[in-house]
């Protein structure tokens, strides 16, 4: 992976105004149709992408996700803030940068529907300025290796909404772009599609140093594509660091006692440098769970110390002691979880 | 010249869907040869007793007449209903996004769209014309150069007034419905343009130069069916007819204004308010 950031998002903000449908007053019998509400789909966010990499950008639904998607692409203006692809700032240099650009988004509603894949990659690829001479053999190559070789010449009104799936990310690639943004791409695909579109996209960046943003609501995915992560919620970036970092922070914290029977957490709770405790009850009996400050390592140490002490005074006996494995499901959700309660 | 790459991709793409659907093709244009014929009958029959309209036969110019306004009013329904309907279609297919996203951008793809369209619609309603004058017993004088010329202005000056419209339904979605009925409007004002509704005073005169159909079909009558022939009194007192050129013909210049303006207007507009479409994020939506 080479240091040339090929994607940057600075200080970005967008702030959408929605209507809201009001019901009658009931006191006044007035009715006023609709209440103008701001929503914050991205609230000062700042990333970089760099070539050769995988960027995972993740969130509960209505985060932002396909907002950002659709800044880098040039489809949505910031009311602030400033993004950038190769070093060219989209709003001014906004052709040359589409170029460079292959997106996906809702797959099912990108190609024309009366024509055959083959036609919809020919169209758009003579829209993109892919050289004719290139465009025929790279089309048949694109469906090949998707998996739509038998697909080639039925219009696309007649696929299943996979296939339609799949025909998108064709489109996005039909003029070999250096960077790719794919807003959720595997929904709706297979097991088998699915995985090889996470090898097909893996390749591309690895061997030929594009980037490639993806959003996802499939933790898996996110955790074996993507080199680094960056979660947001209600437009905020709660954290952007590199995959196996965010899963190390946690994993490290959380230590599981199994015990004979249950007892009061809130009491380990006020231990110092402990954040949480709580039971887990599962079929192999009560456990005690409780998360621990990373640092400093006195403190960490003393409420490690702490706990099998107060276990033992309260008279219980403990059967095992473990760390969690975090993965990133249990890590998302603990982040997004704990940004609402915020 | 990315214009004609742009051109090319929408070519092969209605020519394909053209064969694809050729039965709604053909369909389509029987279809409108079977509604101006009863349309034509029921213009012929409204007018006066069984004595007129032995005379209308005799003297089928009228008919023509209402022939030619009627498929320049269809013309001007679809030039500009490919800006309206089409985008929003195209907003609801998610076509829309994709469009923007290329590298020529919106208007030239639009312009290259609208364009291949005309040129169908211009032959198949040049047909048409040619069907129903001839079923009608009428007459039309095929000046080629001056209605090429007459043809290509209309376009513009309805493009224009398009990306406008279309510019306007980007951002407010609910627009669209308002321009049916801009596009009715537009159809009559091509069937009953005459020389004579000129004659108003000067503000409404004004307004209906500026519409974008009112010289043009003035304009194409006038080659088309009046043989640009203009009535002039000797000095004897007798009425003749001589020939006087289209483009001396007032209409013709102000199709050329406002040609001018709408092409300007049209495209000022579209770029600012598809800008404005994207700081709101109404490119997709729908
Ligand atoms: N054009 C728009 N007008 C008004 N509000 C919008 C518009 N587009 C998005 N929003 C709002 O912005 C917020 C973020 O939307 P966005 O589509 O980016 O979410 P997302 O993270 O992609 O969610 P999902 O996981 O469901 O795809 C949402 O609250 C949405 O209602
Ligand atoms: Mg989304």
């Amino acid at each position: 992976m080479s240091e040339e950031v090929l994607v940057e998002l600075r200080h970005v903000h967008k702030k959408f105004t929605t209507r809201h449908v009001l019901p009658v007053d009931e006191e006044t019998r007035k009715r006023r149709l609709f209440k103008k509400r701001d929503v914050h789909a991205a609230n000062d966010i700042s990333f970089t992408i760099r070539r050769g990499e995988i960027f995972g950008l993740l969130g509960p639904n209505g985060a932002g996700k396909t907002t950002a998607v659709k800044m880098i692409s040039g489809l949505v203006r910031p009311d602030s803030g400033t993004v950038f692809v190769n070093g060219l700032d989209v709003e001014k240099k906004r052709r040359q940068i589409l170029r460079l650009v292959g997106v996906v988004l809702e797959g099912t509603r990108t190609s024309l529907w009366p024509l055959t894949p083959l036609e919809n990659l020919i169209y758009y690829g003579t829209l993109k300025d892919v050289p004719g001479a290139l465009l025929r053999p790279r089309a048949h190559d694109l469906l090949d290796f998707i998996g739509l070789k038998d697909k080639k010449n039925i219009q696309v009104r007649r696929l299943s909404r996979g296939q339609k799936q799949k025909l998108a990310i064709c489109i996005a690639l039909i003029a070999d772009p250096q960077v790719l943004l794919l807003d959720e791409p595997t929904t709706g695909l297979d097991v088998l599609s699915g995985r090889a579109i996470k090898d097909k996209v893996m390749e591309m960046t690895r061997e030929q140093g594009r980037s490639v943003l993806v959003t996802t609501h499939d933790m898996h995915v996110a955790q074996e594509l993507c080199d680094r992560i960056a979660i947001i919620n209600n437009g905020e970036m709660i954290t952007c660091r590199r995959t196996d970092e965010l899963l190390d922070l946690f994993s490290e914290q959380v230590f599981v006692f199994k015990l004979n029977q249950s007892v009061d957490p809130t009491e380990f709770s006020l231990i110092p440098g402990i954040i949480s405790a709580q039971m887990e009850e599962s079929s192999e009996g009560p456990s005690l769970v409780v998360q621990v400050v990373r640092e400093p390592e006195t403190l960490r140490s003393e409420a490690l110390y702490a706990v099998p002490s107060r276990l033992w005074q309260s008279g219980c006996l403990l059967h095992a002691v473990s760390q969690r494995q975090q993965n990133l499901e249990s890590v998302f959700l603990h982040l997004t979880d704990s940004a609402v309660k915020r | 010249m990315s214009f004609f790459r742009v051109m090319k991709a929408e070519v092969v793409r209605s020519f394909i869907i053209m064969r694809r659907y050729w039965f709604r093709t053909l369909t389509g244009m029987v279809i409108g040869y079977g509604m101006l014929m009863v349309l034509i009958a029921g213009f012929i029959y409204s007018k006066g007793g069984a004595g007129d309209k032995i005379s209308q036969f005799d003297n089928p110019a009228a008919a023509t007449n209402f022939v030619l306004g009627f498929i320049i009013g269809m013309f001007a329904f679809g030039v500009v209903g490919m800006f309206t309907q089409g985008l929003q279609s195209m907003a609801t297919t998610g076509v829309l996004e994709q469009l923007c996203m290329s590298p020529h951008g919106l208007a030239v793809n639009f312009m290259a769209q609208t364009m291949v369209g005309a040129v169908s619609t211009i032959i198949s309603s040049g047909i048409l014309v040619y069907a129903v004058t001839w079923s009608v017993g009428g007459m039309l004088h095929w000046d080629m150069f001056p209605i090429l010329i007459l043809l290509t202005l209309t376009f513009f000056n309805l493009v224009g007034f398009g990306f406008m419209v279309g510019g306007l339904v980007l951002v407010f979605k609910q627009v669209g419905q308002i321009a049916i009925i801009v596009r009715m409007a537009l159809f009559a004002l091509a069937v009953f343009a005459r020389e004579e509704i000129l004659n108003q005073p000067w503000p409404l005169r004004f307004f209906l130069h500026m519409l974008p159909i009112t010289d043009a079909t003035i304009s194409i009558k006038y080659v088309l069916s009046g043989g640009q022939m203009v009535d002039k009194i000797t000095e004897s007192g007798e009425t003749i007819q001589v020939f006087s050129s289209v483009f001396t013909h007032p209409s013709f210049y102000w199709l050329i204004v406002s040609c001018i303006v709408w092409t300007v207007v049209g495209l000022t507009v579209f770029r600012i308010l598809e800008d404005y479409s994207r700081s709101k994020g109404t490119l997709g939506s729908y």
